[in-house]
């Protein structure tokens, strides 16, 4: 079923599928270093976390990935797509399918959580936190319309212009990010 | 509410009814297991319970080799260990766990370590971790409650460490559970209405949260419908058996509902509740229920609704308009918590507990945040909102 389901896509979409991913990842990863440094609410939830703890999400087996640690005081740092140590708590989807669903924002978080597309390895309880972060993350840095699709509820507390010169200050920071990341390669 | 997609599992024979402890030696045999060690609690034995059980065995020429029955209400690792020493010096090779929660999971624990070897069960700690089937595993429940002997997972305390292990497998579900009216005819009025709405409350939330699916829908409903119509009818008869067996059955069919679709934020305070302040967990679920209710209500006003046909029955179904089933549901939970209160002195609010204090609401809202099932409930939790809900359970 599954190789005939695959031939019947086109090799070039299943790439993009892949390809979407990967970026995302990358584009998730740079956001939460970057929200973790100007947005409070982050901060407190993620000092809660053990310092030095290595967060990962991933497609299994052996596919895109994004590694994040908790440096200390509520800062979280992108590591790129490798650890350089074994990973604390990971989240991990099923298939790069059941990523892309919900990368695409077509499947929240929680009922990809409900709907057995990601497993949780390690501590569940910062598993908890780690969905809230990334909860909030998306609700900042994506339009309204489609942010209400990727997480449960959207943040009553988060208003507008907080929510654009937020956005606007991580978007920033992705894009130095990135500058920063060229220029080094 | 519910989702296009869902996954659905239950691999356990469900032996239920009269004489149901008399099929025991026949199911082990035919599992080629000759040696089974029966690990339980002091209670269980005390109340007479573990005779049925080897006699049902001895009868039929089955010799129950070992028997364990000093776990605590908090099972450790130690137990774990020092149990599992037991039975690989008797030469056992098979488990029948006898109790409640903790019994079962100190068995599936047990089971980890004789089939896979080692004495240190923190190594398969987490999702996932085992590969194979463990040995012949049967579990006889003698609390209507937990469910626990059609769910994946056991938790374990590192006493050492004090920290909560958890274990989920497919392959910790026991090969048979054996339901049977003489195990849960001595409990006592105030457990039986505890774990009958810890049942209850798994029956409700797996039929109102996020992972709920139509297969674990028949199931909650049909639990939900034994619970009403036999809890209090039990409470004024405790020997009537037939409705002891309805809800023993209620709280396995439960436990297949709950552990195919998860539960929320009554479950998330409860654990709080029970880690901060040693409340028993069932007391907790009938305490919150009805106060999340109320706070997901315009969630799962849907679902909530349906439910009051199995809560109240046809005729109340039929006269109440359909935009005040929701609530009409939530106010037969009450009246059926008012009449436990009544009969058993069931608390409804933290302070009737009197093991609360309230100064502990926020640091049992703050721990509830972190619960797992909370990614569950349909409506997102915030620290305010569980403080909230808290402050309206309080009294």
């Amino acid at each position: 079923m599954h190789t005939m389901f695959a031939r019947r896509m086109k090799p070039t979409a299943l790439q993009a599928r892949r390809v979407y991913v990967k970026v995302m990842f990358q584009v998730m990863g740079r956001a939460l270093q970057a929200i973790s440094e100007v947005d409070e609410t982050v901060q407190t939830e993620a000092r809660n976390l053990p310092e030095g703890l290595l967060f990962e999400m991933m497609v299994m087996p052996d596919g895109p990935r994004l590694i994040v640690e908790h440096t200390g005081d509520g800062q979280l740092h992108y590591h790129g797509a490798s650890a350089p140590r074994p990973v604390d708590l990971s989240i991990q989807f099923k298939h790069i399918a059941h990523a892309f669903l919900v990368l695409s924002f077509q499947e929240k978080t929680a009922v990809a959580f409900a709907n057995d597309r990601m497993l949780v390895n390690g501590d569940i309880s910062l598993a908890v936190r780690m969905t809230r972060i990334l909860n909030r993350l998306e609700a900042f840095i994506l339009p309204r319309l489609i942010a209400t699709r990727a997480v449960k509820e959207y943040p009553r507390s988060l208003h507008l212009p907080e929510k654009v010169l937020s956005a606007a200050r991580i978007y920033l920071k992705v894009a130095n990010q990135f500058f920063e990341t060229v220029k080094a390669s | 509410m519910s989702n296009s997609y869902y996954e659905f599992f239950c691999p356990v024979k469900v032996i239920a009814g009269k004489a149901a402890l008399e099929h025991i030696p026949y199911e082990l045999t035919g599992l080629a297991a000759r040696r089974p060690m029966i690990i339980t609690d002091k209670g269980v034995r005390k109340a007479g319970l573990l005779e049925p059980v080897i006699t049902a065995c001895e009868e039929s020429g089955l010799e129950i080799v070992a028997i364990y029955d000093d776990v605590p209400p908090d099972s450790s690792t130690t137990v774990v260990r020092d149990i599992t020493a037991i039975y690989r010096s008797e030469k056992c090779d098979s488990i029948i766990a006898v109790g409640g929660g903790s019994s079962i999971d100190t068995a599936k624990a047990v089971n980890i370590l004789v089939s896979e070897g080692g004495d240190d069960i923190s190594k398969y700690v987490g999702a996932g971790v085992l590969k194979r089937p463990l040995k012949p595993f049967f579990v006889v429940p003698t609390t209507a409650g937990t469910g626990s002997e059609v769910t994946s997972v056991a938790v374990i305390a590192d006493t050492g460490k004090s920290v909560k292990l958890p274990f989920t497998s497919s392959f910790l579900l026991p090969n048979a559970a054996i339901i049977d009216p003489r195990m849960t005819v001595t409990l006592p009025p105030h457990i039986t209405a505890a774990t009958a709405m810890d049942a209850m409350t798994h029956a409700t939330e797996a039929f109102t949260c996020m992972a709920k699916n139509p297969l674990s829908d028949a199931y909650a409903t049909a639990a939900i419908r034994k619970i009403s119509q036999s809890l209090l009818t039990v409470m004024d008869n405790p020997d009537d058996t037939e409705g002891r067996l309805e809800l023993a059955q209620a709280s396995t069919m439960a436990g297949i509902a709950f552990s195919n679709s998860m539960v929320g934020l009554v479950h998330a305070l409860g654990h709080a509740t029970g880690a901060l302040c040693h409340l028993p967990h069932g007391l907790c679920m009938s305490l919150y229920l009805p106060y999340v209710l109320e706070y997901n209500l315009e969630s799962i006003r849907e679902p909530l609704s349906d439910l009051l046909l199995y809560l109240d029955g046809a005729d109340a179904y039929a006269v109440t308009p359909a935009n005040r089933r929701a609530e009409a549901s939530i106010t037969a939970i009450r009246r059926l918590r008012d009449a436990l209160y009544k009969t058993c002195e069931l608390p409804r609010t933290l302070k009737e507990t009197g093991k609360v204090r309230e100064d502990q609401l926020d640091a049992i809202a703050s721990l509830a945040l972190d619960d797992g099932s909370i990614i569950f409930n349909p409506k997102e939790v915030s620290l305010d909102d569980a403080r909230a809900v808290l402050r309206r359970a309080w009294a």
